[in-house]
Order: structure tokens, then sequence, then C-alpha cells
């Protein structure tokens, strides 16, 4: 048995989300890892783990126990931007399996002023200035992987758009998403929505929000006996291939390839075994990238992939069935959110966005503009 | 000269050749002293050789288009002013990608493979910055 099957994911939580400007990132922290442990049956002396930072993100993590009373014996970060925390549970299953620690809380939160208009990399210590004199955003850092896989591979803004228009649906069905109560959206409703940075629309970008959100991995022995069916992975991946984009060989094809093929390859099943998936969809052309990185068709077929709604609860692939990141939530690191829908999944909790006896579930996460990816295979244990 | 209103780049021991190029009107960048790989951004290292030895040396400042994006929201009024303006990711003639604004071209005569050469803007009487122009 591989290490990371002796560590089962036992408690999931989500906040609130939106805007929250009147809650702080410590409430957001707390509540989050109180309900995780509650949905787990622990408490929070049962913690001596952690992945990712405590509630006032000092760099050594004793503001956890500063705030919970539980010693830590073992913490761990990753570089995987907005999916660092879930990335990191890969490294808490293995620190699990190999006895350094007993229960590991992987938590995130924001709250306070957002900003979403606030210049990026803005000059201080630590930006590029190659790229933030130029004036570029997130979404112009996208847009240029988007504009040169349309030229290489005949990819279009509709495909672009199948991927927030099934992230909408689902999210309609997802009391919890802050999109959904504005109703589903079309293909056309994405297209003619003002441009951001060209060729994507406004409804191809992620939303910017506030919230938080917590999971709790153990033994899976120990899991056994608490209160939820336990998840755990059956493999699972990273890949880096660049920092500066300066330097990426090509902006069509990332670190998704070797973190996929290492998951897939550890897990020993096949992609068409997949049911449901979460990737990360900070842009629209985030998923379609990471489902050809990923094997789940050939490069450059991932917007044909895409078409006729085969992202959508029902279709070929049902991914983000919690409205992701474009309308679902986007708040903190919210590589969080993808893994707490799958456990759902998984679990048979989700509800009005349950995907059918969903037995095998898989969640990519990018970070950064393509810079960090993990992948991961989740299943019962 | 009206105040030029954006951010400007950080001066380091690394990039300061590079900037001292542009300020003569010439794209300068690394060339290995060990290989024959030219680097930007400025490196400390030959990601081809790991080699740390390199000169700068001016380079054509001839390229092609890699890909673009016509940005129609800026990251804050100074750049929201300019909008739309083309973000250009541009694949210099000795080999490095070098990302810039395009101008002298309207955004539908934009194209990916297009010739672009570059052009120098005195922004400060301390920097000038580099664009691409339709060559």
């Amino acid at each position: 048995m591989s290490d990371l099957r002796q560590a089962a994911i036992v408690g999931v939580y989500m906040t609130e989300q939106g805007g929250l400007q009147d809650r702080t990132t410590g409430s957001l922290y707390a509540e989050a890892v109180k309900g995780a442990l509650e949905d787990a049956g622990l408490k929070a002396h049962d913690i001596d783990g952690i992945i990712g930072a405590g509630p006032e993100g000092a760099g050594i993590v004793g503001d956890f126990t500063d705030a919970f009373g539980s010693p830590l014996r073992f913490h761990a970060q990753t570089g995987v931007g907005a999916s660092s925390s879930s990335a990191g549970m890969g490294i808490a299953a293995m620190a699990i399996a190999h006895g350094y620690t007993d229960v590991v809380i992987v938590p995130t939160a924001s709250g306070g002023a957002v900003h979403p208009n606030a210049p990026r990399r803005g000059g201080g210590p630590g930006g590029n200035p190659f790229e933030y004199i130029w004036g570029t955003t997130r979404a112009s850092d996208y847009a240029l992987a988007a504009r040169r896989h349309m030229h290489d591979y005949g990819t279009t803004s509709e495909h672009l758009a199948e991927v927030a228009v099934a992230a909408r649906k689902h999210a309609t069905l997802n009391p919890a998403s802050i999109m959904g109560e504005r109703g589903e959206i079309t293909i056309e409703d994405v297209v003619n929505s003002p441009v951001i940075a060209d060729p994507l629309h406004r409804y191809d970008c992620c939303l910017v929000n506030n919230g938080g959100g917590a999971i709790v991995m153990t033994s899976l022995e120990r899991a056994r006996d608490l209160r939820k069916t336990p998840v755990v992975m059956l493999g699972w991946g990273q890949g880096f291939t660049f920092y500066d984009p300066m330097s990426a060989p090509t902006l069509t094809s990332f670190g998704g390839v070797m973190a996929a093929d290492t998951a897939f390859g550890q897990a020993g099943v096949r992609r068409e075994d997949i049911q449901v998936a979460g990737i990360s969809d900070h842009f629209s052309i985030d998923v379609i990238i990471e489902l050809e990185d990923a094997g789940f068709c050939a490069k450059g077929e991932g917007g044909p992939f895409v078409e006729g709604g085969a992202l959508q609860i029902g279709g070929r692939l049902p991914t983000n069935t919690d409205g992701g990141y474009l309308s679902g939530s986007h708040g903190a690191a919210c590589g969080l959110y993808t893994v707490t829908e799958l456990v759902r999944q998984l679990r048979g909790e989700a509800a009005d966005h349950q995907v059918p006896n969903v037995e095998l579930a898989y969640a990519h996460g990018t970070g950064g503009a393509f810079q960090g990816q993990y992948s991961a295979i989740f299943a019962r244990g | 000269m009206t105040q030029y209103n954006k951010p400007l780049p950080e001066i380091t021991l690394l990039n300061e050749p590079f900037w001292e190029g542009t300020k003569a009107h010439e794209l300068r960048l690394q060339l290995c002293d060990d290989c024959p790989e030219y680097r930007f951004t400025p490196k400390d290292v030959c990601s081809t050789c790991s080699s740390v030895n390199a000169t700068w040396t001016p380079v054509s400042g001839d390229g092609t288009v890699y890909s673009y994006s016509v940005v129609h929201r800026g990251p804050g009024p100074a750049f929201q002013e300019d909008a739309p303006y083309i973000v250009v990711m541009v694949d210099l003639a000795e080999g490095p990608r070098i990302l810039s604004h395009m101008t002298g071209c309207e955004p539908e005569d934009m194209k990916i493979g297009m010739p672009v050469t570059v052009v120098f803007e005195d922004v400060t009487p301390e920097i000038t910055l580099y664009k691409f122009r339709p060559a």
C-alpha cells in the first residue's frame, strides 16, 4: 500500500464566501478550523500538524498554537500559489504515513479589504520589473496563453466560454456559491461580456472575494472511527517548469503534465475512469490547458473536448461542480475549495450538484500564471 | 516631456547594464561566455550550460510576435488612461523571449508571427523604455 493511502481526509468546511469586508482573516480562519474539526468529530487539541500558515500568517506557525493551544510537531508549505494548501495535502499524507504527525489541519482564510484593481507586483521588492512596467495583470498573463493556444490549435472564444457556462450552471445548483443566484449564462453572454484582456472576457475571469476553509487529515486507521466516510489520495504530483514567463518554453503547456503523470502513475487508474474533476479556473483557458496537460485529451484538443456542455454535470467530465473560481468562490488559497467539493462528491454530500455514484475524483491546482501545478486523485478509503 | 506616471523599473545590480543599454538606444542582453545562449530577463546563471559568466552584448532588436493581448482593464489609473494597450511577447532573433508593448499598430492588425523591431522611449531623464513596432 502506498504511503498516501494510509492517510485520509476526515473533515472539510467552508465559511461563507463573498465580499466579507466586515470579517477579519482571523475570524474566518478560526471558524474554518472549528468547522472542519466538527465535521471530522475531532478537537483542536488533536491537531499536531499543519499545512500552510497560522491565523496571523506569521512566518513561523506558532500563531496557530497561540490561537488553538495545540503544539505542532509538523509543518510544511508548498509553492503552488492559490493551490499551495491543497498541494500540501500530499506532503501531509506522507508525513502521517511515516508517523511524523497524527492529525493535520489544512486551513486558509482571507478577510477585510479586497482591492481587485490593486497593481500586482506593484514595483515593490520581489516584483519583476520587466513585467510590471508594462501594466500586465493576471488576466493579461493568462490572455497571452489563450491567444497563443488559439493560434496554434484553433481554440475559440466559444470554447473558453463553455468553461464559464458550466461553472455558472453548477453555481446555480450550489447555494453556497457566490454567483449562483444570478442564474445561468450562455456562451453568447460570455463572448459578449466586456473584454478585460483580449481574448479574455469578464466571464472568462474568476471572482475576487474573501472567504475561508479548512480540511482535516489523519491516518486511515484512525479515520475508520470518525464520523464521516474517509477520503484517500490514490495519487499526487507536482510540476514546476518556469517562474519568469519570458523563460517559459511555451505558453500552451506547463508543469501539469508532470503533476498529472506522477499522480496517475501512482494511482494506477486511467483518465477515463475519473467521474468528476476540480480544475483551477482562475481563467477559462486554465481549464482547457490543464485538461490537455493532464491527458484527458491530446494537446490542442481541449477546445473540442469541452464543447456541448461536456464539463457540466451529465456531460463527459463534470468539472468544478461547486461553481469553481469563476462562479463559486475565489477567496484565499482557493485550491482548498476544489478539494472540499471533491470530498463532498465522494461522500455523496453534494446535494443538488451531486454527480451520481462518484468513485474517483481528480483535482488539479494551478498557482500563479501556470508556474506551479499539482494533481491529486481521490477515492473513498 | 509630460510627467511619466507609471511604475518605473527597479534598477538592480543584475539588470543595470540592460538599462544603460536602452538609455543609449541599444538593446543589450547577456550572452553566455561558455555557450551560444543569450539570457533574458537578466539572470545570474545560464539555463543551458549553468555558466555564471556572461557579457552584455548588443542584439538586433528584431523579432516576431509570439503572443499578445489587447488589455482593456489596466492595473490602476495610470495604465487605465492608456487602455486599450497591447502587451506583446516577442521572440527575438537571437533567441530570448521579451515582454513589452506594441506601438504604431492597431489592435486589429496584430498577428502572431508578425515581424517587429524595437523602438526606444525616453520616459524620464534616467529611464528609457523599449517597445516594439511592426518591422
